[in-house]
C-alpha cells in the first residue's frame, strides 16, 4: 500500500470527508482513514442534519444527491411532566422549499455517501484502520501510525477529524489530556420502526416532510432533554444527558430512556413501533470553552474533535459546523501546499478562516449557553410550572378563576421563586 | 428495551483483543464508580460482596463515557477497537 500522501485525514465523518473532498477536488493526494468497516459504521447522532452551506459548491442539488430521510418543516419544543405535555410548534411552508433547512438522516448511509464522494474525487479511502499515534519529526507532525500491521502513513499535513475524544489531537499535544465531565453530554438513542403512513398521520406530515421536537422535563431531574425526529419509516428518539449530572444522579441512561418512552403522551406517539437499534455517543456540549488548539505544526483539528458544537436548548448544531470546518481545513491545506509552509504559522490561515465564518462567530456568540443550561430548574421546575399553569387555565372545577397575573405569580413563587425566575430570564436572555 | 438484550438490537464484531483494560485497584479505591450507572451499555458492574469491578467490552458502544468519568489512571489501555471490530451501527 502507498505510504506517502499530500495530506492525511483521520476520520471519515462529516468533517473529515468534507476536508478530503475539498483537497481531492483541488488535486491533492489525500488519504482518508476510517476505523469502521465502512464510513458511518461508528457514527450516530441525536440530531438534525442542518443545511450544509459548506458543501453547496460541490453539491448544488444536495437534496437530490445525498441519501436523506425527510426534510424538516415542523420544529417543536415540548415541556413534559410525568403526566402532561405542553407543545410549541412551528410549521412553515418556507422550510418545504429548496434549499431545505435541515434533514433527518441515517448516519451509516449519509457518512458513507459523503466519504464515497471524496473517494470519487480522488481521495484514497482506507477503512478498517484505527490510528494509534502521530509521527513527529523535528517537532512537526509528519504522519500517523495505525493499529493495522503497525503501518505508518506520511504526509506534511494531518487533519484530526476523529470525533469528540480526538485521541489524535491529544497525541499531538493540542488538547488537555483530561476532559471536564461538565463539558460533555451523553446521547442515547432508540431507532423505532414505523410505517411511513403512520408517521405522516401522527405528526401531520405529507410527502418527505419531517418533524423534529426537543423535549425538556423528561429526565427526572438529570440535566438534559430528549429529542424525537421522524425518519422516512422510522422514528429517532433519545436523551441527551449532561455527563456530570448523570454520574452524580446514580440513574442509568437506558432506564431513563425506557421511562421516557413510557410517559403517556410519548407512548401514544410510539404505539406499535418496534425497536430497530440502540446507540450512544458523547456530545462536546462545552463548545467554545472546551476547544483544543486548532492548529499545530503539520496538523489541524476539525469538527467534534475541535468541540465545534452549539447547544442552546432550542438548536443543536454540529454537523454543519463540522462540514464547514472540514472544508476550511482543506482550503488551508491547499494554501499550505502552495506556499510549502506546513508549520503552525503556515496553517494558521485555518483559524483565521474559521474566525471569519459562522463557525467561530456562532461558537463565540453562544459560549455562555452551556453555563445557562447548567441550571437544575430548567429540567424540572419550569416544565412543571408551564404544565401547571395550562392545567389551571383549562380546568373547570366550580371555583372562581384567578386572573392570569395572579395565576402566573402564584405558580412562579411556588415552583421556582420570583428571584430565581428573574435571574433565569436574565441569564437566558444574555446567553441566547 | 432491556439493556441485557443489547445484542438483539445492535450489532458487534467482537475482537479477541480488549480495547479497554481497567486497573482494578483504582476501581476499588474509587468513591463514586460513576461508570456503573453512566455507561449506556452497562459494561461496568460493581460487586459489593466481592469488592470487585467487572468490565465486559463485548457490548461497548464506543461512546467515550468511561474515558471522561473515570479516575485518572483507571485504564491501563483505552483506545478504540482495531479497524473493523467493535460496534457496527446499521442505520441509527
Amino acid at each position: 500500500m502507498k505510504k506517502n500522501f499530500d495530506a492525511i485525514v483521520v476520520g471519515a465523518g462529516p468533517a473529515g470527508s468534507s476536508a478530503a473532498l475539498t483537497m481531492a477536488k483541488a488535486g491533492l493526494d489525500v488519504a482518508l482513514l476510517e476505523r469502521g468497516a465502512f464510513p458511518g459504521e461508528k457514527n450516530m447522532f441525536g440530531g438534525v442534519l442542518h443545511r450544509l452551506t459548506a458543501l453547496e459548491e460541490f453539491f448544488p442539488d444536495f437534496w437530490d444527491q445525498a441519501p436523506l430521510e425527510r426534510h424538516i418543516v415542523k420544529k417543536g419544543l415540548t415541556f413534559m411532566t410525568g403526566e402532561a405535555t405542553f407543545n410549541v410548534n412551528f410549521d412553515t411552508q418556507a422550510s418545504d422549499r429548496t434549499p431545505y433547512n435541515g434533514y433527518t438522516v441515517h448516519r451509516p448511509r449519509f457518512d458513507r455517501w459523503l466519504a464515497e464522494e471524496a473517494q470519487k474525487a480522488g481521495a484514497t479511502l482506507i477503512t478498517r484502520t484505527t490510528v494509534d499515534d502521530v509521527i513527529r519529526e523535528g517537532g512537526k507532525i509528519t504522519g500517523v501510525t495505525t493499529l493495522r500491521d503497525g503501518g505508518a502513513l506520511k504526509a506534511p499535513i494531518v487533519i484530526a477529524a476523529d470525533g469528540v475524544l480526538s485521541l489524535t489531537a491529544e497525541k499531538a499535544g493540542l488538547r488537555r489530556p483530561k476532559f471536564d465531565r461538565s463539558h460533555m453530554a451523553i446521547g442515547v438513542k432508540a431507532l423505532i420502526e414505523m410505517p411511513k403512513e403512520t408517521i405522516d398521520e401522527r405528526f401531520g406530515l405529507v410527502r418527505d416532510q419531517g418533524a423534529s421536537t426537543e423535549i425538556v422535563g423528561c429526565t427526572e431531574g438529570v440535566r438534559g432533554g430528549a429529542f424525537l425526529y421522524t425518519n422516512y419509516d422510522a422514528l429517532s428518539l433519545g436523551l441527551v444527558l449532561h455527563l456530570g449530572s448523570l454520574a452524580d444522579s446514580g440513574k442509568t441512561p437506558y432506564d431513563l430512556l425506557n421511562r421516557f418512552m413510557a410517559q403517556p403522551q410519548m407512548a401514544k406517539l410510539l404505539r406499535g413501533g418496534r425497536l430497530l437499534e440502540y446507540s450512544a455517543h458523547l456530545v462536546p456540549e462545552g463548545g467554545y470553552e472546551m476547544m483544543p488548539e486548532l492548529v499545530g505544526d503539520g496538523i489541524m483539528v476539525a469538527g467534534d474533535a475541535a468541540a465545534m458544537c452549539i447547544v442552546t436548548g432550542l438548536n443543536l448544531e454540529g454537523i454543519n459546523l463540522a462540514a464547514q470546518s472540514g472544508v476550511l481545513a482543506g482550503k488551508a491545506a491547499l494554501e499550505a501546499h502552495n506556499s510549502r509552509d506546513f508549520t503552525k504559522s503556515g496553517l494558521s490561515i485555518y483559524r483565521r478562516m474559521l474566525e471569519e465564518s459562522f463557525v467561530l462567530k456562532d461558537l463565540k456568540l453562544y459560549k455562555r449557553a452551556p453555563h445557562m443550561l447548567h441550571n437544575d430548574r430548567i429540567y424540572t421546575s419550569y416544565p412543571e410550572l408551564v404544565c401547571g399553569i395550562m392545567d389551571e387555565i383549562y380546568r373547570i372545577d366550580g371555583n372562581p378563576k384567578s386572573t392570569m397575573t395572579q395565576l402566573l405569580m402564584r405558580a412562579v413563587k411556588e415552583k421556582v421563586g420570583l428571584k430565581n425566575a428573574l435571574a433565569d430570564v436574565y441569564s437566558g436572555w444574555r446567553s441566547l | 428495551m432491556n439493556i441485557d438484550e443489547i445484542f438483539d438490537y445492535t450489532s458487534f464484531n467482537i475482537d479477541r483483543e480488549a480495547h479497554i483494560v481497567l486497573d482494578p485497584a483504582i476501581c476499588v479505591r474509587c468513591d463514586q464508580r460513576a461508570c456503573t450507572n453512566s455507561c449506556p451499555a452497562r459494561c461496568y458492574t460493581w460487586s459489593e460482596e466481592e469488592k470487585k469491578m467487572t468490565f465486559v467490552y463485548d457490548g461497548c458502544l464506543e461512546c467515550g463515557t468511561c474515558y471522561v468519568v473515570c479516575r485518572p489512571g483507571a485504564f491501563k489501555l483505552w483506545r478504540y477497537p482495531r479497524g473493523g471490530f467493535g460496534v457496527s451501527f446499521r442505520m441509527t
